[in-house]
C-alpha cells in the first residue's frame, strides 16, 4: 500500500480511467467492419488488461497480480499470432 | 519523490492509453487504427509499468521484465495482422485479375458481367477486401468440396 493519500487517490483514478477506457475499445471489436480491425481491438483491450492489473496490483498492494499480469501478456502473445495467421492463411500452422 | 515521478510516469502512461484509444476509434483504416493501438503498447503500457514500478520498489523488478517483454512482443504481434490484412489485399488483387480473366468471355454471352466490371472498376480498399472474404470462403478445401457435391 501507498501511504501518501495524494497518490493513492492518483493511481485509483488511473484505474477508473483505464477501466472506462475499455468500453470504446469493445466498441472496435463489436463494429469494426474488418477480421484484422476485430483482432487489432482484442490485442489492444489486453494490453489494457495487463496495465489494469498493474494498477489493481498498487491500489490492493498485492505483488501476485504481477504474476497475473505476466501471464496474460504471455497467452496475449501467442492468442494474437495464432489468430492473425489463421486470417491470413486460413489455417493455424 | 519517488512517488511524485511515479504518479507522473503513471500519467504519462494514461495519456498515451487514452489518445491510442481514441485513435483506435477515429482512425479511417485498419493500417492506421493499428498504428494507434501500437501507441498503447509501447508508450501507454511501458508508462504504466515504469510508474508502478517506482511506486512498487519490492516487486519493481518483476514489472520491468513484463514492460521488456510487452516491448519484445508486440511489435511482433501488431506486425503479424498487419502482415495479415497484407496477404489479404495481395489474395484480393490476385482474385480480381483471375475474375477479369475468366470472365472476358463470359462478358460477351452476358453471365456475371455487372459483378466482375464493378469489382475491376471500384477501387476502394474496402470493396478489395470483401471481394477477398469470398475467396477465402472459396479456396478453403472443405468449402470446396461441398460446393462440388452440390
Amino acid at each position: 500500500m501507498i501511504e501518501n493519500a495524494l497518490a493513492q487517490t492518483a493511481i485509483q483514478l488511473i484505474l477508473l480511467a483505464l477501466v472506462i477506457l475499455l468500453i470504446p475499445a469493445s466498441w472496435r471489436v463489436v463494429a469494426g467492419p474488418t477480421l484484422p480491425d476485430r483482432l487489432a481491438a482484442v490485442d489492444l483491450i489486453t494490453t489494457l488488461l495487463i496495465g489494469i492489473i498493474v494498477m489493481l496490483a498498487l491500489v490492493e498492494g498485492t505483488q501476485v497480480f504481477v504474476d497475473m499480469a505476466i501471464a496474460l501478456a504471455a497467452f496475449a502473445f501467442v492468442g494474437t499470432i495464432s489468430i492473425a495467421r489463421y486470417i491470413s492463411e486460413g489455417r493455424v500452422y | 519523490m519517488v512517488q511524485l515521478l511515479g504518479v507522473a510516469a503513471l500519467l504519462f502512461g494514461l495519456f498515451f492509453s487514452a489518445v491510442g484509444v481514441i485513435g483506435v476509434i477515429r482512425l479511417p483504416d485498419v493500417l492506421t487504427r493499428l498504428h494507434a493501438s501500437g501507441k498503447v503498447a509501447i508508450l501507454g503500457l511501458f508508462g504504466l509499468l515504469l510508474g508502478a514500478a517506482l511506486l512498487m520498489p519490492s516487486s519493481a523488478l518483476r514489472l520491468l521484465t513484463l514492460g521488456l517483454f510487452v516491448l519484445l512482443t508486440s511489435p511482433v504481434a501488431t506486425h503479424a495482422i498487419a502482415a495479415s490484412v497484407y496477404r489479404r489485399r495481395e489474395i484480393a488483387q490476385e482474385l480480381a485479375q483471375e475474375m477479369a480473366q475468366d470472365s472476358a468471355p463470359a462478358q460477351e454471352s452476358g453471365f456475371a458481367g455487372v459483378n466482375v466490371t464493378a469489382v475491376l472498376t471500384r477501387s476502394r480498399i474496402q470493396d478489395i477486401i470483401e471481394a477477398q472474404e469470398r475467396a477465402l470462403r472459396h479456396r478453403r478445401p472443405d468449402a470446396a468440396d461441398k460446393s462440388d457435391q452440390q
